[in-house]
């Protein structure tokens, strides 16, 4: 683990004490997560100011759904790097949807009454999915990477790499279905 | 759920938690996410899964200022104040002085309605269907413990439905303040996150919900009243 990774447990404990009301508790949790989520608000959206109100925003929001946290789904730390990416994505200029919405649409019906999927199995460990994306070709790698950390979207991605758009798409579909395939095999 | 749709779900999951689902089809599947079970199991595996890139991003402090702004919107500015509020300590001294028979029984009494009347209730939304058509109004009394709901209005027919009461809160999810009532007036005890979410709510909204409220705590049916509210403190 690198420098980077706060305890877990400690975090879930925070979330816990949060999602009770403890005001210390967010402090703390302030003290060890934000400067981590700085930097990844940083990279998404590229200017510090407007990074940093996406930043309260987040605390803001953490201190309101902490009792949604539920460490069996998930582990903290990717629920609050989660947070942040999908703050700071929302921030970003709206974009054209980049799957057509008739594929949105087609599972509504069946997935309105589940109940809880009894086989979600937590995997979480880094080095699987960093051995996984090593599986993958160097020019599609770099794809998911730009759309990970950077926050492109498949148009900015094809300027960037150079490739058509569609080419880019169907790379990153790919790229997907091939590390699912790896991290559960 | 098929094979077929539990690839597509989970490919759609991958694509959402990457970045790449935008627009109008991302705002549908996190809609998708408050219903189905196995669309949120697939959005944690892949947020757990992609978290392991954030490990090498080099931490950069934020200004001190950031934490400022996170306290005063979730707790007022009044966080850490030591002092017991000017009227509480005024309000002890006259206990003591009562014990002490100092003071005759009726002053006392007067001073006390006084003292603890109740602040006047504040007008904090009225929602209608449109300016022209109020249907709810809401007050608060300072400090924000409690909501008076009052109909005033004609409360629009939902069969086998309840209206209910969210807290928007910018960039968070709603939160709920409850079933807004059919007729008359009810006053409503706010618990600590709902008086926290109204605290920072820039809106309120009313959605048509199942008999008895959201099953979920998100709302699923139809928002059919979105008003601002004032800064509340």
């Amino acid at each position: 683990m690198s420098r980077n990774e706060p305890d877990g447990a400690e975090l879930e404990a925070l979330l816990a004490r949060c999602a009770a009301g403890d005001r210390a508790a967010l402090e703390t949790l302030y003290a060890r997560v934000a400067p981590i989520l700085l930097a990844v608000l940083m990279r998404i959206l590229r200017r510090r100011d407007v990074a940093e109100d996406a930043l309260q925003d987040v605390f803001v929001s953490v201190w309101q759904r902490a009792r949604q946290f539920d460490p069996i789904r998930g582990r903290a730390l990717a629920w609050l790097v989660s947070m942040a990416r999908y703050r700071a994505i929302d921030l970003q200029r709206a974009t054209r949807p980049a799957v057509p919405m008739s594929e949105v649409s087609a599972l509504e019906p069946q997935l309105q009454s589940e109940g809880p999927d009894e086989n979600s199995d937590v995997l979480g460990s880094g080095a699987l999915l960093w051995r996984c994306l090593e599986q993958i070709a160097a020019p599609q790698r770099r794809c998911l990477m730009l759309a990970y950390e950077e926050g492109l979207t498949h148009s900015e991605i094809a300027r960037a790499v150079n490739e058509p758009l569609g080419t880019v798409k169907s790379w990153v579909r790919r790229s997907l279905i091939a590390l699912r395939r790896c991290l559960e095999s | 759920m098929n094979y077929e749709q539990a690839e597509l779900l989970d490919r759609l999951a991958a694509e959402y938690t990457l970045g790449t689902l935008r627009g109008r089809a991302r705002r549908r599947f996190e809609r998708l996410c408050v219903t189905s079970a196995a669309a949120r199991s697939a959005v944690y595996r892949w947020e757990d899964h992609w978290s392991a890139l954030s490990r090498t991003v080099r931490p950069v402090e934020p200004s001190p200022q950031v934490w400022a702004a996170v306290s005063r919107r979730l707790f007022g500015d009044d966080v850490g104040a030591g002092a017991a509020p000017p009227r509480v300590r005024r309000w002890r001294a006259w206990q003591l002085a009562a014990a002490a028979g100092l003071v005759a029984v009726a002053l006392i009494v007067g001073l006390i309605v006084r003292q603890v009347a109740p602040p006047p209730l504040q007008t904090l939304a009225v929602l209608g269907t449109d300016a022209a058509h109020p249907v709810w109004r809401l007050e608060r009394r300072p400090p924000l413990t409690a909501l008076t709901i009052e109909v005033v209005g004609t409360v629009p027919e939902a069969a086998g439905k309840s209206y209910e009461l969210w807290a928007l809160p910018p960039g968070g999810a709603p939160v709920s303040l409850g079933l807004l009532p059919g007729s008359g007036r009810a006053e409503r005890a706010l618990s600590e996150p709902q008086r926290l979410a109204l605290l920072a709510a820039d809106k309120v909204a009313v959605s048509v919900e199942p008999a008895g409220g959201s099953p979920t705590g998100s709302p699923t049916g139809p928002i059919v009243i979105v008003t601002p509210v004032p800064a509340a403190g």
